[in-house]
């Protein structure tokens, strides 16, 4: 009976432990948690936060989950080491699991930026379950809630404090907010939205000092010297992969831990999937984390396949991609959002007073990503078009066309069947 | 099916790029959004006459291949196609009946601004209509003829007096023989409705013979009533120059566009016009003038007597106001787009219904009454003026192009321009054609559709038809559209025109392409045709004569009515794209093969207009054939 | 076995009727003439799309890799038994993941939720669009489904 040891139990782990028990019935498989709450989605806290949600919600599989697939939950206890000698894992209680086969699938945490004061009570990420709740338990005692970074954490957790009737300022870094995933134009587009629904956002700005007496928040003081009083503040920049348990072993890391088109590391019975995987990038085939649910999900279960079955599905690479909405307005980006160089043409269509803004990026002919904010209803549609890269020329006029719709690209399908090889696409004849 | 609305033309383009900047709709995006269009309804197959269905026939094979009542694809796809003709035929010959009403009043003197504007041929068609000349005041003429016209209607028994009087004998004979001669114009559309009620008429044949019948009644019928008594009222044109498209529309002038087909409103609007307080009126507020300008059919009639500048073609009804410059669009019926109640919610222009068959929501509505006609349209200028203050600056787009154009050729002018006012004959035209210098003559005619190429077809299929030496007589918003690209000028002939033609337009003076006026001035290409085969020489009836006919961008049932009546008179006619009946193989072949053995005429549905161009010169060929005409002069 | 909808589209005229029986289908009163006049206004889970003069009635074709189950973050879309995709609105946050990876792009908006193609789950005569089609354009089909 082979054992299989999973640490994490949020979206790759819990892929990859159902793929798992799919294709090995017997097998004993472990899943290690230093989270103390069955399984959840993190993705679904600012909802909850907002109270869109009730905490019932944010289970993303019930109570049962672990019996029905006869899983041993190991929660609350924290991974500190793994031994690929070994072949075990070390806990912080000091107790240890043995495996055959590893499944890193540990996460990321929010990164906290070096400020003075930024251990003051009041101070937190968003990024798990009592994050949230710590959050709520403040928002008691706060009038003005701020929010550092302008990225889709700090957007999403804005919005949530707004709902809940606190004043909102969010401090952005750059010229302008998201600037992570979009350019100026279609920033200025959904700032405009935000701001109008009374966020205020400061951009071009860097907070300097956290302030408060007693180890509590009650200002941040920013690089222009101006003073926020406030006795909330999030920090949304960024996340950080939990690689910590690797260190000085054999499994390689860069940022993240480096995988494989198998999503295995460096060490053979090791794989690693989720948002602590490095692989390689769809589009520029550079190792990257592109740290999102639907990569996750996906890795783990390819990560679940090669596991049991030896290394017989392949990865095709990570693509970033995002969907938020703001007050009633979608945003969905893909693959490259920025014009970087003169070789990729970019094609923008814009109705500014519904608001609806399309921007598309091709490079040698072939979409490597786009912005849609307002319309996203067709954005699948986009997306297969970057994974499938296919040449989109003879449809460059449609791409930005209201009308786009799947039977726009049907003359690429039949063009490409090799690239559109899914059954799906032979579901219309 | 058209996903591409790019139109040719320039000021078109322009002022759509600019709604479409300012978020409001136009035809060509509205056309988009109902794409794909229903096929059954393309097809024919959808009826829904009666509450058993609606129903639909399967055209493919495994749904159903009869309606609930048992119709089959030729029941349903015959029957639509007689309400469309119906309709077609109602609107035309309802426009007739208004002028023939007005002739009425006018002779009894309850009319204010008009008159009897061409006594001769007041009386040249009362006695047509038999009305005994002798000594009588004109205004007792006019008030018989009026009564005798409007007795066309209503008459049960009988026959159309137009159908006997002018037409050659062979046409009336067929007509006689297929029972299909129409006895009064309302009779022939009552009957068409009842005769496509649930049980009635259930023979695709039969019903299409009466298709003709009704068609006939418009033709010979409605229309041509309709363009007898506006000659009358307000003169038969003659050439005149003037200029077409939405650069016509000019930022310092109040501008009114008027719109729709019945120039009895039209009329009266360019007569106030020219009143001098209220030029006088219009200064004052800061405009050189007021400045009177057309769109659709009403424009071909003031166009064509007054050289009143046509601001566009109908497709162009929406984009004329979004040059923010029109002060008001008054309008009387027809062809008049729902759509731009949308416009007033966006620019200062005054929308003004004026007809009680006719209103529109959200437009003014100024009931129009002839006996106060040139007040009320004084009032209306008034409104236009006082509205030019109310501009809004930031939606003052107007646009430079316009093109010159002579319009204004009609039956009788030929005679003049072609034998000079005392020997007035169409000898020469005849003859023209006899020794192959004009190898025929093409009417076209008909709307403009964003299906096709949103009128860009009129002009490619009249380059190469007079490229080929056939002369062109055009009408409606085909006219328009060939005047936008200059085909309605002498030197288009040096430029487009075959050596032959050439030589013929060189001579008399005209360009290759005559525009003759309204879509209701169809009855002028009959009419023509009876004069070239009265003249003799170039065949015996309007089958044998080398002509052929093409409503290539149709839109409007309309259309479908003037079609048929070429077709039921012997002609071939062209459509870009057929009326909706092709889910019946029947019905196709009838139209397209079998009516040629009963009148001689046949359809044609081509969609490539140089193809549909060569299909009507092929046509004319085979009768030049037929009449062993001289070959062509230069070939 | 995966089940779903083929769609022949030389035989599809267009004529929407499988948006109209969808939307129906998926209204509160299930009558046209009453769904009409609904609040909010039923949606319909096809959409009749053209290119060219092809027409396609498009709607969800029940992937066997279904990428908007893994993009789900509430775990409200997801593979029921019978191999269909499916959608639970309860648990749905409307985050539009699905709608970002959905390859035909028929998951559509409808409120602060998405709704896709059920296959008329529990319909006695199985989807109303395949049984409405007046041209038999649509069927379901059953096909053996490749071990994923």
């Amino acid at each position: 009976m082979k054992r299989y040891v999973i640490i994490g139990t949020s979206a790759a782990g819990v892929s990859a432990a159902e793929v798992i028990r799919k294709l090995d019935k017997t097998a004993k498989i472990i899943m290690v948690s230093d989270e103390n709450y069955p399984v959840y989605s993190r993705c679904l806290l600012s909802y909850y936060l907002a109270n869109d949600i009730p905490e019932e919600k944010l289970k993303y599989r019930d109570e049962k989950f672990f019996d029905q697939n006869s899983i041993d939950p190991v929660l609350g206890k924290k991974v500190v080491k793994i031994e690929p000698q070994k072949k075990v894992v070390l806990l912080e209680d000091g107790s240890k699991i043995e495996y055959d086969t590893l499944l890193i699938a540990t996460g990321a945490r929010a990164k906290l930026e070096n400020i003075p004061g930024k251990e003051k009570y009041g101070v937190f990420g968003l990024r798990t379950i009592s994050d949230a709740k710590q959050i709520n338990t403040r928002l008691n005692k706060t009038k003005t809630a701020v929010m550092l970074g302008g990225g889709l954490i700090g957007l999403k957790a804005a919005y949530a404090v707004h709902k809940r009737g606190t004043e909102v300022v969010v401090v952005v870094k750059s010229p302008h907010i998201l600037s992570q995933i979009m350019d100026s134009e279609p920033a200025e587009i959904v700032q405009k939205h935000i701001s109008q629904k009374g966020i205020q956002i400061q951009t071009n700005l860097a907070a300097v000092e956290i302030l408060g007496s007693n180890q509590e928040v009650e200002g941040v003081k920013l690089e222009n010297n101006t003073v926020i009083q406030c006795e909330l503040i999030i920090v949304g920049k960024g996340v950080q992969p939990n690689i910590e348990l690797v260190k000085d072993t054999e499994v390689k890391t860069n940022y993240g831990i480096v995988v494989n088109e198998y999503l295995q590391t460096s060490v053979d019975n090791i794989y690693a999937a989720g948002d602590v995987a490095e692989s390689n990038d769809l589009i520029s085939g550079n190792l990257t984390i592109n740290a999102l649910w639907p990569n996750a999900v996906i890795q783990g279960k390819i990560a679940g396949y090669n596991m049991v079955l030896g290394n017989t599905k392949k990865y095709d690479g990570t693509l970033a991609m995002n969907s938020v909405e703001f007050f009633g307005l979608p945003v969905i980006t893909c693959g490259v959002t920025k014009q970087k160089d003169e070789t990729i043409e970019v094609l923008v269509t814009k109705n500014e007073n519904k608001p609806v803004y399309k921007k598309f990026f091709i490079k040698n002919g072939v979409l490597i990503g786009f912005v849609l904010i307002g319309d996203v209803e067709q954005a699948g549609v986009y997306n297969s078009l970057v994974r499938k890269k296919v040449d989109i020329t003879k449809i460059k006029e449609s791409l930005v066309s209201e009308k786009f719709d799947f039977a726009k690209i049907l003359p690429l399908v039949n063009a490409n069947k090799e690239k559109f090889f899914e059954p799906e696409y032979c579901e219309i004849v | 099916m058209v996903t591409e609305t790019k139109t040719k033309d320039v000021a078109t383009n322009i002022l759509k790029q600019i709604s479409e900047e300012r978020m409001i709709d136009t035809i060509w995006e509205r056309y988009l959004q109902q794409l794909p269009q229903c096929g059954f309804g393309l097809l024919g197959l959808c009826c829904k006459n009666c509450n058993f269905g609606p129903c639909r026939i399967d055209p493919f094979g495994e749904g159903a291949k009869t309606g609930i009542c048992g119709a089959d694809a030729d029941v349903i796809s015959a029957r639509n196609l007689l309400r469309h003709t119906a309709a077609g035929s109602a609107c035309h010959s309802d426009h007739g009946r208004e002028l023939a009403h007005t002739l009425l009043l006018v002779s009894e003197g309850k009319t204010e601004g008009y008159k009897i504007a061409d006594k001769e041929k007041l009386y040249r068609v009362a006695k047509e209509f038999g009305v005994q000349i002798d000594n009588k005041p004109e205004n007792v003429i006019a008030k018989e003829l009026a009564i005798k016209m409007l007795e066309e209607f209503g008459k049960q028994e009988g026959e159309l007096l137009f159908c006997r009087t002018r037409p050659p004998e062979k046409q009336q004979k067929i007509w006689t023989e297929n029972k299909i001669l129409p006895r009064g114009i309302d009779r022939e559309v009552v009957e068409a409705m009842a005769r496509t009620h649930m049980g009635v008429d259930n023979d695709y044949k039969n019903l299409i013979l009466h298709t003709m019948k009704t068609a006939l009644a418009d033709g010979w019928g409605g229309s041509m009533i309709a363009t007898e008594v506006t000659d009358i009222l307000f003169r038969t044109p003659r050439p005149v120059r003037a200029k077409a498209n939405l650069g016509v529309l000019k930022e310092d002038y109040v501008n009114i566009v008027v719109h729709g087909h019945v120039p009895i409103l039209s009329e009266m609007i360019v007569e106030a016009s020219l009143d001098k307080e209220l030029v006088n009126l219009a200064k004052q507020k800061g405009a050189k003038g007021i400045n009177i300008a057309g769109i659709c059919c009403t424009a071909n009639e003031i166009l064509v007597r007054r050289g009143i500048p046509v601001a566009g073609n109908m497709l162009q009804q929406e984009l004329a106001v979004a040059t923010g410059v029109v002060e008001v669009m008054v309008v009387d019926l027809q062809c008049i787009m729902p759509a731009l109640k949308e416009l007033a919610k966006c620019y200062h222009t005054k929308f003004i219904s004026t007809h009680p068959k006719g209103k529109f929501e959200g437009f003014e509505y100024i009931e129009f009454d002839e006996s106060r006609g040139l007040s009320i349209a004084k009032e209306i200028v008034k409104i236009a003026i006082e509205n030019f203050s109310n501009r809004k600056k930031e939606l003052v787009k107007t646009v430079s192009e316009e093109q010159s154009l002579i319009a204004g050729f009609t039956t009788e002018y030929v005679y003049e321009m072609l034998g000079g006012k005392y020997r007035a004959t169409y000898r020469p035209l005849n003859d023209a054609i006899r020794d192959g210098r004009i190898r025929g003559v093409a009417g076209l005619v008909g709307c403009n559709n964003p299906k096709l190429l949103s009128g860009y077809s009129h002009f490619i299929i009249a380059k190469e038809l007079i490229k080929h030496d056939v002369l062109v007589v055009e009408t409606g918003c085909a006219a328009i559209e060939c005047a936008k690209y200059g085909l309605l000028t002498p030197e288009a002939a040096f430029q487009y025109a075959g050596k032959g033609l050439q030589e013929v337009c060189k001579a008399v003076g005209i360009p290759p392409v005559l525009h003759l006026g309204s879509c209701v001035d169809n009855s002028r290409i009959l009419t023509a045709c009876c004069a070239m085969v009265a003249e003799g020489g170039i065949g015996n009836s309007l089958d044998e004569l080398p002509v052929a006919g093409a409503a290539f961008e149709w839109y409007s049932e309309k259309a479908i009515a003037i079609g048929w009546y070429f077709v039921a008179s012997g002609l071939l006619v062209v459509f870009g794209t057929p009326f909706h009946v092709s889910g019946s193989k029947n019905v196709i072949k009838f139209c397209t093969e079998e009516v040629e053995k009963i009148t001689g005429g046949k359809w044609v549905f081509e969609p490539d207009p140089i193809k549909a161009a060569h299909i009507m010169i092929e046509h004319i060929n085979k009768k030049r054939q037929l009449l062993k005409l001289k070959p062509m002069m230069y070939e | 076995m995966k089940k779903t909808i083929i769609v022949e589209t030389e035989k599809c005229l267009g004529c929407k009727t499988c948006e109209l029986v969808c939307a129906v289908q998926h209204s509160n009163t299930k009558n046209l003439e009453l769904a009409v006049f609904e609040q909010p206004t039923p949606v319909p889970r096809r959409k009749v799309e053209y290119i060219n003069s092809v027409i396609i009635s498009d709607g969800c074709h029940h992937c066997e890799e279904a990428l908007c189950v893994s993009a789900c973050m509430s775990a409200a879309m997801y593979k029921d038994v019978d191999g269909t995709t499916q959608h639970n609105e309860e648990k749905c946050v409307g985050c539009n993941m699905c709608i970002m990876v959905c390859p035909f792009g028929v998951i559509k908006r409808k409120g602060n939720v998405v709704v896709k193609c059920d296959l008329c789950k529990g319909r006695e005569n199985g989807p109303a669009c395949v049984e409405s089609c007046p041209t038999k354009a649509l069927k379901v089909s059953m096909q053996l489904q490749q071990i994923s």
